[in-house]
């Protein structure tokens, strides 16, 4: 998925709702829901919550977003080999997060990155951007 | 540890499973039980969507705590009744199973969970594999002995405050040790989901038997929503609940109920009442 079919007008309009839903799941300050907040880092988010977020943005939005869709569009047209080895994402799988995570500073990005801590990368916006891929259920080449 | 597979185990006989998709089984409610909470129904089916995502992933993972969409109250059971249990497992994987199931008796629906979500983790974490695999050949084959659950301990509020008709905040002391502990889980003792789910509906009664129903009815929890536990709490933790009205119509009330620990969500859930002729 490009992120270039995703306009920030796209994002703005669906954050209020988005930002909402996040922190029902979570029990945080609606406030405290920022376009760039980590959920992990910033919102305390478990893992649990990732599914609870998931499940109810499918039903405030009513689209349907397969488990481990993040990561699965985030490695884009790279295989398993060629996005990760020994649980340690590549360098190639790195440009390519970037890439897809370009809501995410350069800086939030450890190194090595290791597949287990990509979720902490998670902000606010990767959910919008989630939602709308999923509203125009558009492919997620690279 | 005398209470494994009996203190807190609401399958008696698997009756039938079709794998990764629909198992149907039964549970006795032991006719001695002085009371079988509601969440307990609701238990014995998310058990039964449990035992049929273990074994469709050969025991290797097992679901621990997670979120319902929402549980439909439809009936009290009494003791001695027999549930007719039935998960369809929606979709399940070495990270997630979700589900929704009923509970009948005598052929009315008592309680129905929609769209259930429970994280999976390693089963050699929470119990031993092998007794776990052990214990699913009993259901499968005959069943196990019906009557092994001998209630549960009261686990009561303190330090309750609230402004009637408004709010409750209340703390729940987890018991430092109880029977269902060995049962939930063998290896990694956590106070059960659906008991923590018993203490919200209580809070939340005792937020609603202070608003005026219509008619002189009385309001009737009729749905758990957006049920939710995000955290283990094991034995002896100390949680902070608050319970606050977020809806009232002339036929209906929603109060949400958190639960923190340490200031931090561990879970909760909204309870929708209906205003019903008192009983």
């Amino acid at each position: 998925m490009s992120n270039e079919n995703i306009t920030q007008a796209e994002i703005t309009a669906i954050f209020p709702k988005v930002a909402e839903t996040m922190a029902d799941a979570l029990g945080c300050d609606l406030a405290d829901v920022k376009p760039n907040a980590s959920l992990i880092n910033d919102l305390g988010a478990e893992s649990i919550d990732f599914l609870d977020i998931i499940f109810r943005l499918e039903r405030g939005f009513k689209v349907k977003i397969p488990r481990g869709k993040i990561i699965e569009d985030a490695r884009g047209a790279l295989s398993e080999a060629e996005f990760e080895s020994g649980g340690v994402v590549s360098e190639a799988g790195v440009t390519r997060l970037k890439s897809f995570l370009s809501e995410v500073p350069s800086d939030r990005f450890p190194s090595p990155l290791k597949v287990a801590e990509i979720p902490k990368l998670f902000t606010s916006e990767t959910f919008c951007k989630m939602v709308i891929r999923q509203q125009k259920n558009v492919p997620t080449a690279a | 540890m005398d209470g494994h597979f009996r203190a807190f185990s609401f399958v008696d006989r698997i009756t039938s499973v079709q794998a990764g998709s629909r198992v149907c089984g039964t549970y006795q409610i032991p006719p001695g039980v002085g009371v079988f909470y509601r969440p307990l129904i609701a238990e014995a089916v998310g058990q039964l969507a449990a035992w049929a995502s273990m074994a469709a992933l050969d025991f290797k993972v097992r679901p621990v705590a997670g979120i319902a969409a929402s549980i439909e109250l439809l009936a009290e059971v009494r003791p001695g009744q027999t549930l007719e249990l039935a998960a369809d497992i929606e979709s399940v994987d070495n990270e997630a199973v979700s589900y929704c199931g009923t509970a009948l008796v005598e052929g009315k629906p008592v309680i129905k969970l929609n769209h259930c979500v429970g994280p999976m983790l390693p089963q050699e974490d929470f119990d031993d594999t092998q007794a776990v695999k052990n214990r699913y050949a009993l259901l499968c084959n005959g069943g196990a002995v019906p009557g092994a659950y001998g209630g549960v301990p009261p686990v009561n509020f303190e330090n309750v405050t609230s402004e009637p008709g408004r709010w409750i905040r209340a703390n729940l002391p987890i018991p430092t040790s109880a029977l269902f502990f060995d049962d939930h889980f063998a290896r990694r003792p956590v106070f059960p989901g659906t008991l923590f789910m018993q203490k919200i509906l209580e809070l939340a009664a005792d937020v609603a038997i202070n608003i005026p129903c219509t008619n002189g009815g009385a309001w009737t929890a009729r749905t758990i929503a957006d049920g939710k536990l995000r955290t283990f709490n094991p034995p002896g933790d100390y949680l902070d609940f608050e319970a606050r009205v977020a809806k009232h119509e002339s036929d209906s009330l929603v109060i949400v109920v958190e639960a923190r620990k340490a200031g931090k969500l561990t879970g909760g859930a909204k309870i929708i009442f209906s205003a019903e002729p008192k009983a």
